[in-house]
């Protein structure tokens, strides 16, 4: 069995994988508690992610925008920051945090970001001795990466600017990536039957906002400054997705000494297994009995449906790299064979990253792997024919693909919008991996009765 | 006090000129809201970018034009899976998005041969399709990428296509607006009169500023067929390239969206002296009104009864049921401009409603100008609204329902107030008779959901 990784041939994109690298780190301000980013560019880099947001999660989170105009253009920008950033701390009392994120305009533009900070904390300190607002300079120019590296950058920046020594906490750092608030709930609850108290960065679980009867709840993240600051007297940072927080681990490895893990995504049995040993290394913390359990009942639903319903079936996968790479996994513990995987950007490092590399050992069917690929490498493939797929994993702006092709479809990643609630539910740990076979069977068994295929299969298995 | 500062405007006070509560006997003229100018940065305003206006409003809704954007890969990504215009095609227009990929040597080193080389391979891609738009964005245009100059070395080169450039960046104006405008005026002058229509009947008209949001121009289009009038261009609605080419053989301009497609009918008007009939789509007397003023315009006043009599025994007791239940609800619409204006007294004369406040993103003095005409006293009337003042209207006048985009729906659910889609739309279409209903029938239903009632209860409180 072989892997071949491959580049996308064309120079032009059709049907993007991903959004930009201003959009990343927007997602990663809307993690912390009292932050309100300032998108230093044209207004649609932050109302269309805005809107991008409230598709996925079915929530308001407030960004603001610089509103660069053709003046700001022509002579720069660095007023519109000013303004921006006066405007919000006086109409927001509680703000703590304003990243300042630049697009593309304002980087081929040359804004100097560090510069105007340093400008306005001087002008600030004499206007509102009080004021302790941080602002922390995010730099995205959109004609590098992608929103995978946009967020890495977002949360590298917070953890350079706010990160700072002082006592041991006993706690580890989790780095979780761009992972769905259900995620985040069942990686806590790892930690919380191992004993481990997390500092989560970037901690989401609150975006499953409630409707209150006395209106008082919004939707926001919930990692403080505080938390940030901390994360340099941890024992160890857990970075779930590499690609996605990887180098603030490895930040604080290097610069406080903070041990940092960057291994698989805990997507699938073997994954989730080797982030629970890290953890118990870091920690020193046993692994629990209970975890044991979890992890039995999740082989337990697994094994009902791999040899019978998932065996030899042909998937494709796109998304985030490391979610990619952790489906992977996945689909050849329970013998699905994922014969396609697409990653969206243009980034080197996935070619060699060790997990492709190591796939090679564990595949069960040949593996072509496609960088800086877009949705149409998988669309031609599927219409000339060059591919037959059983199914289809990704995320909802491939859903024509699916349906015009007839074929069941998986949604996984950023953004779900065409399923309710999935955001809700892990994807990672045991019970993600029992959740996904299980949403993955429930998908086939749809597809089986719509199409009439030996639906009556279902009744004894 | 008939401008207005809210409280959460007391330190950028500018805001006071784009706020407005209409009062009894006060001349109009002396109060219209600055609208249409610079955003102030970092308010969490509403605002998009003009590139947005070009192609996400305007092109993007052809249904046979591939849309390549010259730029780095978010303005392609943000501009798919967002709108709600269906086609008569199995939706093209919704299915593809194409991007230069702009990188960071292109940027340096210039993009025009990034261009040309995924302008070839996107006809590549789509043999069958003959028409493009090409919009440059942010980056793109800083550079200077010379896009029409690529563009006609590749129409040469090919010989069987058509394209067109669009040079709006996201910067330029303040708002969408800008590229509404730059749209207009460059089709008008590069691509109106190209092409020579068939003329199947003596009346014709061009639809003008109708993007067929949820098969609006389908309903649309209906009541023009059974008058016997055909439509030339509809501009963009289900519309195709080169009908739009052939805009200039139309007899009558009937024009619904005025902010973002008033300037090709004026210049219609200009150069080929093609009268513009304003009309009201939206709105279920309004529609009476459009009909009979456009069979006045072609003496086919008999015809347009008909399809009046026709539609009113079809909806109107339903019409009638619902205005029964919301006549007296109070309503904001806080959207882009336009349906502030269409919609305020339809809502009151259709279905009995109160618009007690609006808010426009991107509207121009002269839609203010008309919807505070045609808006009640004592309602707020804003240019250019953001979040916090949203909550501070909230506050102020505790509406019943919002008509606005789902992004702030989400929000002022938290607040136990549901809202309607004012820009895709719940369950469309709402234009026309049907569409009246429709959008009746959804805000009905918004209102008198049981999960307000119960989301208001703390169970503490009940035991």
């Amino acid at each position: 069995m072989s892997v071949s990784i491959i580049k996308k041939e064309r120079t032009g994109v059709i049907n993007p994988i991903f959004n930009c690298q201003p959009c990343g780190a927007q997602y990663a301000s809307i993690g912390i508690k009292d932050c309100i980013a300032l998108v230093h560019g044209g207004q649609g880099c932050c109302t269309f992610v805005r809107l991008m947001f409230a598709q996925h999660y079915k929530e308001n989170f407030d960004i603001a925008s610089s509103s660069i105009h053709e003046d700001a253009a022509v002579f720069g920008g660095t007023q519109r920051i000013e303004d921006g950033v006066e405007t919000l701390i006086n109409r927001y009392p509680d703000l703590k945090v304003i990243p300042i994120i630049t697009t593309c305009s304002t980087e081929t533009i040359g804004d100097d970001v560090e510069g105007t900070i340093r400008k306005i904390n001087m002008s600030w300190k004499k206007k509102h001795p009080d004021c302790k607002v941080k602002l922390i300079p995010m730099h995205t120019p959109s004609y590098t990466g992608s929103q995978v590296s946009g967020y890495d950058v977002g949360v590298l920046s917070l953890v350079t600017e706010l990160a700072k020594k002082g006592e041991p906490n006993g706690k580890l750092n989790i780095f979780t990536g761009w992972i769905n608030p259900g995620d985040v709930a069942e990686v806590k609850s790892i930690l919380s039957q191992m004993g481990v108290e997390g500092n989560i960065l970037l901690d989401v679980e609150s975006f499953d906002a409630p409707i209150m009867p006395d209106k008082s709840a919004l939707a926001y993240g919930s990692t403080t400054v505080e938390d940030i600051a901390d994360s340099a007297n941890s024992v160890g940072s857990v970075a779930v997705c590499k690609y996605e927080g990887g180098r603030a681990a490895t930040f604080l490895e290097e610069e406080f000494d903070v041990p940092a893990v960057l291994d698989s995504m805990p997507v699938g049995i073997e994954n989730t297994d080797k982030f629970i040993k890290n953890i118990s290394k870091l920690t020193g913390k046993e692994i629990p009995e209970s975890l044991v359990i979890e992890r039995g009942k999740a082989i337990d639903a697994m094994a009902d449906l791999a040899h019978m319903f998932f065996a030899n079936k042909k998937v494709a996968i796109y998304g985030d790299p490391d979610l990619v790479m952790a489906l992977a996994d996945f689909c050849i513990e329970c013998e699905l064979e994922p014969v396609l995987l697409l990653l969206g950007d243009d980034n080197k490092k996935y070619a060699k990253d060790p997990r492709l590399v190591d796939l090679e050992k564990r595949a069960n069917c040949n593996i072509e792997v496609i960088c800086n690929s877009d949705l149409w490498e998988l669309e031609r493939r599927i219409k000339d024919k060059s591919i037959e797929l059983d199914l289809i994993m990704g995320h909802s702006k491939g859903r024509y693909i699916a349906i015009d092709n007839n074929i069941p479809m998986v949604r996984v990643g950023f953004p779900t919008f065409d399923r309710a609630g999935l955001w809700k539910h892990p994807i990672v740990g045991y019970k993600g991996a029992e959740f996904l076979a299980e949403t993955i069977a429930n998908t086939l068994f749809t597809d089986m009765e719509n199409k009439h295929n030996k639906e009556w299969l279902l009744n004894v298995w | 006090m008939p401008l207005k500062l809210f409280k959460c405007d007391e330190t950028i006070p500018e805001r006071e000129r784009h706020v407005y509560i209409k009062e009894e006997g006060e001349d109009l003229t002396q109060y219209l809201p600055a609208s249409n100018v610079n955003t102030i940065p970092g308010t969490l305003s509403e605002r998009g970018c003009s590139y947005c206006g070009a192609k996400l409003v305007i092109g993007g809704a052809l249904k046979d034009t591939i849309q390549l954007v010259h730029g780095p890969i978010g303005c392609t990504y943000n501009t798919w899976h967002t709108k709600r215009y269906p086609s008569d095609n199995n939706n093209f227009q919704l299915k593809y998005v194409w991007s230069s990929d702009m990188k960071e040597g292109n940027v340096v080193f210039g993009g025009q041969k990034r261009l040309r080389d995924s302008i070839m391979e996107a006809f590549k891609a789509f043999p069958d399709v003959k028409r493009m738009m090409v919009y440059v964005t942010c980056a793109t245009a800083l550079i200077g990428d010379d896009v029409k100059t690529t563009a006609r070395e590749v129409e040469e080169e090919l010989g069987d296509v058509d394209i067109f450039c669009i040079q709006c960046p996201g910067f330029a104006g303040v708002s969408q607006s800008m590229g509404h405008h730059v749209f207009n005026i460059d089709w008008m002058k590069e691509k109106i009169g190209t092409y020579e229509p068939e003329i199947k009947s003596e009346y014709t008209v061009n639809v003008i500023g109708d993007y067929n949001i949820q098969g609006d121009t389908f309903v649309v289009n209906d009541y023009l067929n059974r008058m016997g009038i055909q439509v030339i261009g509809h501009f963009t609605g289900n519309g195709t390239y080169d009908a739009l080419r052939g805009m200039h053989r139309a007899k009558l301009n009937l024009t619904n969206c005025a902010r973002s497609a008033g300037y090709i009918a004026n210049e219609l008007k200009k150069k080929y002296g093609i009268p513009r009939m304003d009309v009201d789509t939206w709105g279920y007397d309004y529609a009476k009104e459009g009909l009979r003023k456009l069979g006045a315009y072609f003496g086919i006043e008999d015809k347009a009864e008909q399809v009046i009599a026709e539609e009113d025994a079809k909806w109107g007791e339903k019409r009638k049921w619902y205005k029964e239940r919301l006549a007296g609800k109070k309503v904001c619409i806080w959207t882009g401009g336009p349906r502030l204006w269409h919609w305020t007294k339809a809502l009151e004369d259709d279905l009995g409603m109160e618009v007690v406040a609006m808010s426009s993103k991107f509207g121009h003095q002269e839609d203010f100008e008309k919807v505070i005409s045609r808006g009640r006293k004592g309602t707020i009337y804003i240019d250019d609204g953001n979040e916090l003042e949203f909550f501070e209207v909230l506050e102020m006048i505790k509406p019943d329902v919002v008509l606005t985009g789902p992004r702030v729906g989400e929000m002022v659910k938290k607040l136990q107030i549901p809202y309607v889609n004012g820009h895709g739309y719940h369950n469309g279409p709402y234009m026309g008779f049907e569409g009246s209903v429709n959008m009746a029938r959804d805000m009905y239903n918004a209102i008198n959901s049981p999960l307000w009632g119960l989301s208001k209860k703390d169970i503490r409180q009940e035991v």
